[in-house]
């Protein structure tokens, strides 16, 4: 388990190097940080002052080197944007997608398993089909379709919740993020609906259901044993893969809520062409789908008694 | 598609419903231009109100109403959907061939072809999507349609490679294959005639939710406002344009998202039912 | 995954169903709740004594903007948003009244000005203290000018200063101080230009030149965008970093009694629609930037008609023609772009929230004029022989390519001028950038034929339009302010004249005589000013719009109803009743 987990450890490192070498050229390509951090009143020697101060006018290797000599220590560098370590910025905008993040998750996850299991027990029926019907409808609801109308209807005329934001406290970031975290559930719980309830019928045809039953056990107490235990390695891995919504969040519904999480930061950062900024995400996003995929690994080695001696690369 | 298939295809209600849609909305975007009552990009006079500058609702000589520039809705709806639609089906097509063809060679070839394919994988698959899209499309300075099925393809053809990978490192292996590697018969035509076949079924069934997903992507990307050249009318265009006037005219926003969700919701179920089709041991 | 083929017939029928439910409800939910106006249309709460003029003590004040927050150092801030918390916190030894007058502020009177109109002296108001309770002295006032004006502080706003006498050698390091700027006594100081300069009070009154103490801004300060210290009626107390800044009243203000509310709360990073929401919703005490349509329910609302402004903004906007590129070296084609757009049809497009113009000065500027001869309006007989005169009576051939900034505004321009152009046969292909992009390449010498894109005043004097934007001077080879390259040695010499006239009935007549040149010669088709609506709650009192500062909220004060004053950022303890009985996702 430990080579494997060095293995790993060593290859995400060679990805991540190649996905910072890859950015740093590409975001480099384009426009002039100068010209974006000082407006279009700046004159000729301001802009010069600037990227002096700045290290933008020194050849491009240069640049590279030094910015992987600090990553190597460590540091990502100075924001253009508003001259914050950039370390730092990410540091404070993590927990705000965290707690985004995981919301989605959890609602994902009552949501689908929910749906899973109550469309299983009472399979074949109008339920059934009513429930699916809404899982399956609801991954063809995008987030930029589904959070204008939230915010717009759910939000505002209803005034059910906050008009985007986030809020002043723990219970009320909770409260702010509950609508997004729904936008968000919508698309993901789908799919956890259907492996859930598949996984479930799979259990309830099973011998050891009818064996239980024939026992006289409470069926529910059963079927929900078996089937969680059988639906873990589908979900487990599932879940894994989705790390990032946690990390890098969701660009697109932080800025349709106006949460001031990691992807708003992105869409920020991106416009202001700030490249150290957009390298910080980018490696933090990178990571994490390495380690989502790494933690998916070792869950399904873990429950999987089969899959312990072959896993590998 | 064998005889089976098809029929195991048509007994399933959702997959000919999906197919039916699919159907319509690509001979909607296909005949678009002909069924348009006006050009999409022409800006109408009497489609703003005098007063107000609002435009024109539904019904009248505009059957779903004006945009907020006094261009026909339905014309930039039918024109819209050809755009998504085409850039759509453009990545896919890109997507599919990239995947089938690495997956193939990688699968095929093993040794250090396969290695730096699945390495190359890797990294990509590490990427994240709409952050890496944006901001190659941000380099590009001013993004065509060309450009955007190229990058939106460009990153959506690993999973497909992997499965081809798979599938044909077990054709390999079959006696048919090791045979006709026996007989003589050149790599080329071994791939084409024997391994091909086998690993097109996968290519199918993920390309068509692949479709959505496109449209979804490239709806996102226009949504950030970083999509097609305007005036080009995309549904996700129409859906950020018309979201400054939702207040006024819901039907502005609605409509195009209405049309997102019905395109992705016809190309899932075809999906599905393809794969139930083709595939019904999985 | 496993399939669920089984009940997939009956899945597709129930999914359909449920698309029409759905639409049918959401048909029916837009027609029940109205297509347009909202349930609360009118203001929720009114000031618990209306009709009260004296000024009130106390309450928190809450206001936003669409964007986030770079820093408050008032030497490099100059984005809208920036100066909005910039003016809360500094104050200039110049300052402007509501009727654009020139009025002292840390100055205890306006300058005694010499004959040659080079020489301003300035007496200092005594007893007024920095955020940190020390005293400003001219020393101060000399020290902040020159760490504005050092190329380490990079500030966009070394340029209006140009004309202090040894700026130059100072910025270029060959000087340790400015000589221009001579500290007399512990509140005197006076300034020495090398060529009278009518803008420069108008400098000096830029958060550019805005006093702030040595000791918290030397180099080596950590920070000092984030810790900001000056003279102004509020201090900074909080920053939660993308979310919202806070301020506090400054008991040491030296205006006595002032500033009249406790906090001040600024919202970052909310998007103009859920902004306008927030605002009806009573979140908000003041919105501004709205969109067409929630500008024009507003507009149109008569219960808010109390508590909503509409202005002109001073700004400029039209595309701007590349007079050393093809076919716009052409005065004739670029008169033809001036007489095509439909100025009109594109106010009509934003609901009228702008004012047309044909013109190089906004209306009210020193040198505009409503009747001035040769202005660009829509005219397309005259367009058409416009464009036979440069030998294109069937169009061009080649298509233009129009640069627009990204984003919903600089589409919707591109588009309408797309339209525009086409009646005289010019195609246009439209060009979205970012904005870095865009600033960077427009103002590259034969890179950009044709720009969209503004100018706004920074003080309220003609210069602010005529010389980035048409002095040969601002046409330098890279990052040009003059996006056009026009270059007419005429103009600059008037242009010069002018800058430096001091007779007042003079000078409106030779900007007039630039205005007229220029809009006969068309650089740029100009198409508009923009005007912006602002709306408050009925309880904020004090506030009207600034000719010159965007939200100036330094003398707003609140007749708070009781019940604003307990839930005002008190946590919200509770949750709503309606979120209790949750169930499916819709």
């Amino acid at each position: 388990m430990m080579r494997f987990a060095a293995k790993r450890a060593a290859w995400a490192l060679v990805v991540l190097f190649v996905v910072v070498t890859g950015v740093f050229l590409l975001a480099n390509a384009v426009g002039d940080p100068a010209a974006a951090n000082l407006g279009p009143r700046a004159n000729r020697a301001q802009l010069q002052a600037y990227r002096r101060a700045h290290g933008l006018d020194r050849p491009l290797p240069e640049r590279y080197a030094k910015y992987v000599l600090g990553l190597a220590h460590g540091d990502l560098g100075i924001s253009l944007r508003d001259e914050q370590p950039v370390g730092q910025v990410l540091l404070q905008r993590l927990p705000r997608t965290a707690l985004l993040g995981g919301m989605a998750l959890a609602f994902e996850l009552c949501l689908g398993l929910g749906f899973g299991i109550v469309a299983a027990m009472r399979r074949n029926t109008w339920v059934d089909t009513a429930v699916m019907s809404t899982a399956f409808l609801g991954v063809c609801l995008p987030s930029f379709v589904v959070g204008p109308f939230f915010l717009r209807e759910v939000a505002f005329r209803l005034g059910w919740f906050p008009v985007g934001g986030y809020g002043r406290d723990a219970l009320d970031h909770v409260y702010h993020a509950t609508l997004p975290a729904l936008t968000l559930a919508i698309l993901g719980s789908a799919t956890y609906a259907r492996v859930m309830r598949s996984e479930m019928i799979e259990v309830l045809r099973a011998d050891f259901v009818r064996t239980a039953r024939a026992k006289g056990a409470s069926e529910t107490a059963v079927v929900l044993r078996h089937a969680a235990r059988n639906a873990l390695l589908p979900i487990v891995t599932m879940l894994g893969l989705s790390l990032p919504l946690l990390v890098t969040g969701a660009i697109i519904t932080e800025s349709i809520y106006g949460w001031p999480g990691v992807g708003r930061l992105a869409i920020e950062s991106i416009a202001a062409l700030d490249v150290p900024m957009i390298l910080g995400i980018v490696l933090l996003a990178s990571m994490t789908v390495q380690l989502g995929n790494f933690l998916a690994d070792l869950a399904v080695a873990a429950l999987d008694p089969r899959i312990r001696t072959g896993a590998g690369g | 598609m064998d005889v089976r298939a098809w029929r195991r295809f048509r007994r399933n209600k959702g997959a000919v419903a999906g197919a039916l849609l699919v159907t319509v909305v690509l001979l909607l975007a296909a005949l678009g231009p002909l069924l348009a009552p006006f050009p999409p990009d022409l800006q109408f006079t009497d489609a703003l109100d005098r007063a107000t500058g609002l435009p024109v609702g539904a019904g009248g000589k505009y059957l779903l109403g004006a945009d907020q520039l006094g261009r026909d809705e339905l014309s930039r709806i039918l024109q819209g959907g050809q755009t998504s639609l085409g850039v759509a089906l453009g990545a896919t097509v890109l997507a599919v061939g990239a995947g089938l063809l690495i997956g193939l060679l990688a699968g095929y070839l093993g040794g250090p072809v396969d290695a730096v394919s699945m390495r190359g994988i890797d990294i990509l698959l590490s990427l994240p999507f709409l952050l890496v899209a944006i901001v190659v499309n941000r380099v590009v300075d001013s993004p065509s349609l060309l450009v955007l099925c190229g990058l939106l393809g460009g990153l959506s053809w690993m999973t497909l490679a992997r499965i081809t990978r798979a599938k044909t490192m077990q054709v390999r292996e079959l006696e048919f294959v090791q045979a006709a590697r026996a007989m003589g018969m050149s790599q080329a035509r071994i791939i084409a005639r024997h391994v091909l076949p086998n690993v097109v079924q996968p290519a199918i069934i993920l390309g068509t939710t692949l479709v959505a997903q496109m449209i979804v992507a490239e709806s996102a990307m226009s949504f950030l406002g970083l999509g097609v050249r305007p005036p080009a009318a995309t549904w996700g265009t129409m859906l950020s344009d018309g979201a400054t006037m939702l207040s006024y005219k819901p039907m502005l926003t609605y409509l195009p998202s209405a049309m997102i969700a019905l395109t992705v919701f016809g190309f899932n179920l075809l999906g599905e039912g393809l794969r139930d089709a083709l595939d019904p041991k999985v | 995954m496993r399939s669920i083929r089984r009940s997939d017939a009956r899945l597709t029928l129930g999914a359909g169903l449920l698309c029409v439910a759905m639409g049918c409800a959401s048909v029916l939910w837009v027609a029940a709740v109205g297509g347009c106006g909202d349930p609360r249309s009118g203001p929720r709460w009114t000031g618990a004594h209306p009709g009260v003029e004296t000024p009130r003590r106390g309450g928190t004040f809450v206001f936003h903007h669409e964007t986030d927050v770079r820093g408050f150092d008032p030497h490099v801030a100059f984005d809208e948003l920036s100066t909005m918390g910039v003016k809360l916190m500094f104050d200039c030894l110049l300052d402007y009244d509501y009727e654009l007058n020139l009025v002292p502020s840390l100055a205890a009177a306006l300058p005694d000005v010499s004959a040659d109109g080079k020489t301003f002296t300035f007496r200092l108001r005594r007893g007024v203290r920095f955020h940190n309770g020390r005293e400003l002295t001219a020393d101060d006032v000399r020290w902040s000018l020159e760490r504005m004006l050092n190329p380490a502080t990079a500030s966009p706003g070394v340029g209006y200063f140009a004309q202090l006498d040894g700026a130059a050698a100072y910025e270029a390091g060959r000087a340790p101080h400015v000589s221009g700027i001579v500290v007399l006594d512990r509140y005197t100081v006076r300034f020495q230009l090398r060529e009278p300069d009518q803008t420069f009070l108008n400098a000096l009154a830029m958060p550019f030149a805005a006093p702030v103490p040595r000791e918290s801004y030397a180099p080596g300060a950590r920070d000092v965008a984030r810790h900001p210290v000056g003279t102004g009626p509020f201090m900074l107390v909080d920053w939660e970093p993308g979310i919202r800044v806070t301020f506090a009243r400054n008991p040491r203000y030296w205006q006595p009694g002032k500033p009249y509310v406790d906090r001040m709360i600024f919202e970052l990073n909310l998007q103009r629609e859920a902004a306008f929401m927030r605002f009806l919703a009573g979140d908000l005490d003041h919105v501004h930037r709205l969109t067409p349509a929630d500008r024009l329910f507003l507009g149109e609302s008569r219960a808010w008609g109390p508590y909503r402004q509409a202005q002109a903004d001073a700004d400029l906007w039209g595309l701007e023609m590349n007079t050393e590129m093809a076919p716009f070296d052409d005065v004739h084609v670029r008169r033809a772009v001036a007489f095509v757009i439909d100025r009109e049809r594109w106010s009509l497009a934003r609901n009228h929230a702008l004012a047309p113009l044909g013109q190089a000065l906004p209306a009210g500027f020193a040198g505009y004029d409503a009747r001035l001869p040769g202005v660009q309006t829509r005219d397309l007989v005259r367009a058409r022989e416009e464009m036979r005169l440069a030998g294109h009576p069937d169009g061009l051939r080649a298509p233009v390519t129009l640069w627009i900034g990204e984003g919903p505004t600089g589409k919707i321009y591109g588009e309408l001028a797309q339209a525009n152009l086409a009646e005289i046969g010019i195609q246009i292909e439209l060009k979205p950038v970012a904005y870095p992009v865009y600033l960077r390449e427009t103002g590259r010498r034969h890179t950009a034929q044709m720009v969209y894109g503004g100018w706004t005043q920074d003080f309220p004097d003609p210069a602010t339009f005529f010389d980035p934007l048409f002095h040969s001077r601002s046409a330098t080879s890279t990052d040009a302010t003059n996006r056009s390259f026009y270059r007419n040695s005429t103009l600059d010499a008037l242009l010069d004249r002018a800058r430096s006239e001091r007779d007042r009935a003079r000078r409106v007549a030779m900007y007039r005589e630039a205005n007229e040149l220029v809009t006969r010669d068309a650089p740029w088709a100009f198409a508009f000013s923009s005007s912006r609506l602002e709306a408050w709650q009925p309880y904020v009192h004090g506030y009207r719009i600034h000719p010159v500062w965007t939200n100036c909220f330094r003398d707003v004060w609140l007749d708070l109803p009781r019940e604003r004053i307990t839930r005002r950022y008190a946590p919200r303890a509770t949750m709503p009743a309606a979120l209790l009985p949750f169930g499916a996702p819709r």
